[in-house]
């Protein structure tokens, strides 16, 4: 047994969610990725004297969804606090966020790794706006600073220290991910910034029931790079405990190039932020009634999405997961197998054909050329034999994308690629084959029946893929019988 | 509380002012007058009395997310000390903190 199985991480996590709007937290800019530096700003945003924040009714709600989609308890009334630290991308010299009282408390986040369920417990979640960006590599000698970010609305979700593994970590991500995006609260993409999280990692001796002292590794926006992260500094913790030393609190970066964290800051010269509350803004207050409109008005969520198709439709737990991915898709693929009534032949359908298609085309679902009853009839094709299932997804498929107006059956027709059970044509099929290879004959009737399948093979080959294989087969066993 | 010439000396830091000697002592006097004044709160009972957030008990009137009141990037870079267009510009920040 080696040390480190003595001991087990503990981790928790503060992840930002930047949320899905037209306009900043507390001003009406706009919030568009990417656009020319400097070009959405107002004079909130950049701290001009005599300005006042105002908050935007859609971080509100979207905070809200959050929370019942996580099971949070709603604060009725919930309060913003100042962050006060000098930087030279907040205008402010503070953010506003929320300390003392946030908009919701409590909750659960609930996933699987492989078979075991896993609930992350959810301290609770708080808004808060985001900074602006400074860019260092501009110039020697200045620090360049773009302003368009400073404001975009963010929530930032507090995790219990409930996680045990880089693993746990990764598929609470993407379960988070896949959340709100269902919620349409935010694009969850993590390339663009748009969710980041920051990782508390300690260790302990199993078994133990306080936690040890932890460190905070700062704005990982990859999981992959988290899962390094993590598990170097778990490492790096344990090493130092089975020395003798002790771990002490730090704030710490992880640079991906290397694979080691480096301490940006320790305890003794942790920021002070001095928050208090915000006298510019109000009490944020939600009545009832805007809460249940929301609750009813919630989305469907990932993982009801799910159970319903591994309980309703039979899934295997790799395709159910796959098709729920994206919201879009998992609602196509239950009208879709409620209307072809085989949930399997769907099932594959999507997941092999029409999912990369539209990767590939980088279209939603919305576009996909072909109609559900297109699919349908494509799949009827395959049920009833009329198509071998090889030639429908390699031959028809394409063709069909290629030609949307036609039904399946025309375009199949055309390509002359019915299969077909004429027994006259099947016939002088095998025939032909059986004349082509009398050695094998011989050999089969010798008794290597495996044969079997080279006859049928060549059977298919020249008949190119239109041979019905059960006639096929039937009168080969009885042409060599 | 009371307030001594360490703790001026990082709210000094804090708020990234540089005092003068008299300034400092100033201060000092300044603010152990006001935390004593506010310190009579410790002789009342309060236990019963929820904390006081905000003066205002109105709730927060909420924003539409409607686009309004943007700036241009002239005009938001007009008033800067330091620019490159299209950018602020600040002393090159070496703590990448």
């Amino acid at each position: 047994m080696s040390v480190y199985d003595k001991y087990e991480t503990v981790i928790g996590l503060e992840v930002h969610v930047q949320l899905s709007s037209l306009t900043k937290a507390f001003c009406a800019d706009r919030t568009t990725f990417g656009a020319p530096p400097n070009s959405q700003t107002s004079v909130i945003s950049l701290a001009h004297p005599g300005t006042l924040p105002r908050l935007n009714k859609k971080q509100v709600a979207h905070a809200v969804r959050l929370g019942l989609a996580l099971g949070s308890e709603i604060n009725p009334k919930s309060y913003f606090d100042r962050k006060n630290y000098f930087y030279a991308d907040l205008p402010k010299g503070y953010q506003i966020t929320q300390d003392n009282l946030p908009i919701c408390v409590g909750g659960v986040l609930p996933f699987s790794v492989g078979e075991r369920a896993v609930n992350i417990r959810i301290h609770h979640i708080h808004m808060e706006e985001d900074a602006g960006k400074s860019i260092h590599d501009l110039s020697d000698h200045a620090t360049m600073i773009d302003l368009n970010r400073a404001g975009v609305p963010l929530l930032e979700v507090v995790t219990e220290p409930d996680f045990r593994s880089p693993e746990e970590v990764d598929i609470f991500m993407n379960t988070m991910r896949q959340l709100v995006r269902y919620l349409e609260i935010s694009d969850g993409n993590m390339e663009q910034g748009s969710m980041r999280c920051d990782c508390n990692v300690s260790v302990r001796l199993k078994g133990e029931t306080t936690y040890g002292e932890r460190c905070e590794i700062k704005n990982m926006n990859s999981m992959r790079y988290a899962r390094r992260a993590i598990a170097y500094e778990s490492k790096r913790q344990i090493d130092l405990l089975e020395a003798g030393h002790s771990i002490t609190q730090q704030t710490l970066n992880f640079d991906p190039q290397t694979g080691i964290t480096t301490p940006l800051r320790n305890k003794e010269n942790a920021h002070d932020y001095r928050y208090f509350p915000d006298p510019d803004l109000a009490p944020v207050v939600i009545d009832k009634a805007s809460i249940d409109h929301l609750r009813q008005t919630l989305a469907v969520l990932p993982w009801e999405v799910t159970t319903r198709l591994r309980d309703e439709f039979k899934l295997p737990a790799k395709d159910a997961n796959l098709l729920a991915e994206e919201k879009e898709i998992a609602l196509y693929f239950i009208d879709l197998a409620t209307l072809a009534n085989d949930p399997k032949a769907c099932a594959n359908l999507i997941i092999n054909k029409v999912r990369p298609y539209l990767q590939q085309e980088k279209i939603s679902i919305e576009k996909f050329p072909l109609s559900q009853k297109q699919l349908v009839a494509f799949i009827k094709l395959i049920q009833t034999g009329k198509l071998s299932s090889s030639i429908a997804y390699q031959r028809i498929f394409p063709a069909l994308i290629e030609s949307p107006e036609q039904t399946p059956l025309a375009v199949a027709e055309r390509l002359n690629l019915i299969q077909s059970d004429d027994e006259d044509f099947l016939t002088k099929i095998v025939d032909e084959v059986l004349a082509q290879h009398p050695k094998e004959v011989a050999a089969y009737q010798k008794g290597k029946k495996n044969l079997i399948g080279f006859f049928m093979g060549e059977v298919m080959k020249k008949s190119r893929g239109k041979a019905a294989p059960k006639t096929c087969n039937a009168l080969l066993r009885k042409k060599l019988a | 509380m009371k307030v001594d010439k360490p703790l001026i000396s990082k709210l000094e830091n804090l708020a990234k002012l540089a005092l003068s000697d008299e300034e400092k002592t100033q201060l000092l006097t300044d603010m152990n007058d006001i935390l004593s004044m506010v310190e009579k709160l410790d002789h009342l009972d309060t236990e019963a009395v929820a904390p006081l957030i905000h003066m205002s008990d109105q709730p927060q009137v909420l924003r539409k997310d409607e686009i309004k009141h943007e700036l241009s990037k002239e005009e938001a870079l007009k008033n800067a000390t330091a620019k490159v267009d299209p950018f602020f510009t600040v002393p090159k920040v070496i703590d990448l903190d």
